[in-house]
């Protein structure tokens, strides 16, 4: 028999563990295999418990479930099963569902036996593989989507409140009697401070202040706080990074509703992305914020499985490099002494947008006050060099433009920063435009927020400019969504000659461009890029039903470019084959590109008056 | 098997062939065979290479498959360029005989599939009178009018090259297979039975009738 002229043996000998397992083991492997037709009708036959058998794919798809009816894994070409049960010897517990029936290959209890007993290398690849669907599973089971919810879901509603002249005696009287450890402080219904029991024990007691004092003499003034309609996670990290255990949670006209604890939030299941977010932020040293950096993509893995809004995901890249940056800042500062000035940490692009993907790059700079010594000026560079660096260890690659506070021409002063925005807005050259696309989504992440605030009103009055918005409008028109005649994709080529559909560059990129330019034009200083839509559908002489579209037509992206990097294949990050696509995924494809396509010539129309 | 067998066989098929005929198709043992030839012409072309699958209770047994290369051919012709054997190759082989001899003996209780019976099987049949095995089977089955019969049904046009072994499978989007000699193709013709088997039937009864 000829089996080395065989399409069963190339395939099997390009398998692992039979690349590199003894070719004796490989020959035994394939004279003892049967292959099989399996469909939805006849798969039973095939899996039972009566006669295990290790299952290899040669062709078609086939979903695991688990006994709950939860998806495991999904398997094709080349991918096992069945071996759980021949390595436990326990009945198998999981279920197949057949999505394209295909050719499997059985291998039988006695020839597995036989395999394993015999190469050490097949029994310890197998051992392996069980290991890692325990583990893939058990992380499924151990978490649940608790931080995407809102916190209204999670919260206690109605809160406990006094006048900020109220006697501190009376205010302890109202906490004991409604049984809570804090009190939001109001004046005409808006919220003005909190007190703690911390604060009875720290500001009162302890300094021998009389307890017929007002409040407002111990309060914590403009306190932080979140909105009912905020993620759980928001909340989570904002406790984290300001290390405070009450926030409380207000309604959309600014008035207190309730308080919402750590405790409220330990009460719900631990989640390991925010758990991590939280060691982040304990980090002993750089060396611990790398390893815990090490997790960040099978975490997102696995929870990208279970979020239904997609824009959490980004939300959560970008949470974890802000608080690697926050760190690295603060163990800069434990090393070589506190900042000689007050500064402000910022980023750009998508770390600002909160729309990082497993690809982005850094994006960062250093706002400094005007007129630095040398040697200030020296310890701002040491800084921002000691986190650039670190965080490309960390994995969040280096900044191929340059944009990084570790570079000169990103650490800036005050009217420095200004006056490099005002000459791009002045002389839309096209390097301007491409750098106004980065730099207009800004974001603070960590040092002096009141810098950074006038960093921003800086900013706002300096765009004012009718020809810089209608060169943004023209470059955004320079882009074209990938429609041809006929309604066809227009696909790309690389040099491996696969085609694909950059869905960031073309679907993802020009939706953000379009949104960033309404924003500036309506003074929204939000980054983010729903949120920009959001305050934008609040907004007079804004078309409602174009922003929904738009809304929906960037999570469909999202998602879409999200699963791509999630199972690579060869094609460059961002990009998809259509050819991978059901036609109804083919479908609403389309229909987001003609949605941008209409966005787009609506703002040419609005700002460029047409004039393409 | 003697003579005595053979004849027994002979004159004994037609209760067998009735049998044969009701028996559920997911049940039955079969022989998958392909050919590899030197042109189309059973009385002066030859067998260059022969091979075969078995296929019992829906399960293709990788280990029993069959190949043989005809070290006696006389004249390849041009058809190195479709098979790939040069004389070099043949000089390793065997006898032919020795092939239908080894043939011979498993078709005892096996219905035959080919693809495109009509080729193959006339060459088989006679090679089998020259070499004194005589012999008729128990049924055979036929992958391309299993197909040409499906795609009839369905009312759809029959392109000229649309019954191809390739062509078929990838209807069933069965792997495509890139090496092509008398091994690999009967495998695939086992194959592509399956699936045909499986769709036709939809989880319901199908007799080796229904196939014929």
């Amino acid at each position: 028999m000829a089996l080395e002229l065989n399409e069963v043996g190339r395939f099997i000998k390009a398998q692992a563990p039979f690349n590199d397992l003894d070719s004796s083991a490989t020959e035994y492997f394939i004279k003892s295999l049967e292959a099989v037709y399996l469909t939805p009708e006849n798969q039973n036959q095939w899996l039972n418990s009566s006669a295990p058998c290790l299952f290899l794919i040669r062709s078609g798809l086939y979903d695991i479930l688990d006994s709950s009816g939860e998806v495991v894994a999904r398997l094709s070409e080349g991918d096992y099963f069945g071996y759980p049960s021949l390595l436990t010897g326990e009945p198998i517990s999981n279920r197949l569902e057949v999505q394209n029936e295909g050719i499997v290959y059985l291998l039988s209890q006695m020839h597995w036996d036989y395999l394993r007993e015999h190469y050490k290398a097949f029994a310890q690849y197998f051992v392996r593989a069980h290991a890692n669907r325990l583990l893939s599973v058990n992380y499924k089971k151990r978490s649940d989507d608790w931080s995407s919810k809102r916190i209204c879901e999670i919260m206690k509603q109605g809160a406990v409140t006094a006048d900020p002249d109220t006697k501190i005696c009376d205010a302890a009287k109202t906490m004991s009697q409604f049984g809570v450890s804090s009190l939001m402080i109001t004046e005409n219904s808006k919220l003005v401070g909190v007190i703690t029991d911390r604060d009875l024990r720290n500001r009162v007691l302890a300094e021998g202040r009389s307890p017929n004092d007002i409040v407002a003499t111990i309060m914590t003034t403009s306190p932080k706080h979140v909105f009912e309609h905020n993620r759980v996670f928001s909340a989570f990290h904002l406790m984290l990074k300001q290390n405070i255990h009450h926030l409380p949670v207000l309604d959309e006209q600014h008035h207190p509703i309730g308080m919402i604890t750590a405790t409220d939030l330990l009460r719900q299941q631990k989640s390991d992305p925010v758990q991590l977010i939280g060691r982040i932020y304990k980090a002993e040293s750089v060396a611990d914020i790398k390893r815990y950096a090490l997790e960040v993509p099978e975490l997102l893995r696995g929870f990208s499985d279970r979020v239904e809004d997609t824009s959490l995901i980004g939300k959560l890249l970008s949470g974890i490099t802000d608080a690697m940056t926050t760190r690295l800042i603060q163990l800069f500062q434990e090393q070589n002494g506190k900042a000689p000035t007050p500064f402000s940490w910022i980023c750009f692009g998508s770390q600002a947008r909160e729309e990082q993907t497993l690809h982005s790059d850094q994006d960062n700079g250093l706002l400094m006050p005007d007129n630095l010594t040398q040697s200030q000026l020296e310890y701002f560079k040491a800084l921002g060099e000691f986190v650039c660096d670190n965080l490309i260890a960390c994995g969040i690659k280096e900044c191929p433009g340059g944009i990084m506070a570790s570079r000169d021409s990103c650490r800036m002063g005050l009217s420095g920063w200004l006056n490099q925005f005002s000459s791009w807005i002045k002389s839309p050259s096209p390097q301007a435009i491409l750098n106004c696309k980065i730099f207009f989504d800004i974001r603070f992440v960590e040092g002096s927020e009141s810098l950074f605030d006038s960093f921003s009103k800086g900013i706002l009055t300096t765009t004012k400019n009718q020809i810089f918005f209608a060169s943004m409008a023209t470059d955004i028109n320079a882009n074209s969504v990938p429609i041809g005649l006929f309604n066809q994709f227009k696909l790309e080529k690389n040099q491996q000659k696969h085609t694909y559909l950059d869905l960031k560059k073309r679907g993802v990129a020009i939706i953000n461009d379009i949104v960033r330019l309404y924003a500036l034009h309506h003074n929204i200083n939000a980054a983010n890029t729903l949120e920009r839509l959001s305050a934008l559908a609040k907004k007079q002489d804004v078309n409602k039903s174009d922003i929904y579209d738009l809304k929906d037509c960037w999570r469909y992206l999202t998602q879409l470019r999200l699963n791509v990097q999630l199972q690579q294949k060869g094609l460059p990050a961002n990009c998809i084959d259509p050819e991978d696509l059901t036609s109804l995924e083919r479908h609403q494809l389309k229909e987001a590109f003609y949605l941008i396509k209409q966005a787009q010539q609506a703002a040419a129309f609005k700002f460029a008056r047409g004039s393409l | 098997m003697g003579l005595f067998e053979s004849l027994k066989r002979f004159f004994v098929l037609p209760d067998r062939d009735a049998d044969v005929l009701k028996a559920n198709c997911f049940k039955t043992d079969y022989l998958v065979i392909d050919l590899e030839l030197t042109g189309l012409n059973a009385k002066q072309d030859e067998i260059v290479s022969i091979a075969w699958v078995p296929i019992s209770h829906q399960r293709i047994q990788i280990g029993n498959c069959q190949h043989f290369i005809n070290n006696q051919v006389s004249n390849l012709n041009q058809s190195p360029v479709f098979h790939g054997i040069d004389s070099d190759s043949l000089a390793q082989g065997v006898p032919l005989n020795e092939a239908l001899k080894a043939l011979n003996e498993l078709l005892d209780d096996k219905i035959l599939i080919f693809h495109n019976q009509e080729l193959d099987w006339s060459f088989l049949r006679l090679a089998f009178n020259k070499a004194g095995l005589l012999h008729k089977p128990l049924a055979i089955l036929d992958t391309m009018q299993i197909e040409h019969k499906r795609l009839a049904r369905q009312g759809q046009v029959i392109a000229q090259d649309s019954l191809t072994l390739n062509n078929c499978r990838e209807r069933y989007r069965l792997p495509e297979y890139s090496c092509h000699n008398a091994l690999t193709d009967a495998m695939a013709t086992a194959e592509l039975f399956l699936a045909q088997a499986n769709q036709i039937s939809r989880g319901k009864p199908l007799l080796v009738k229904h196939l014929m």
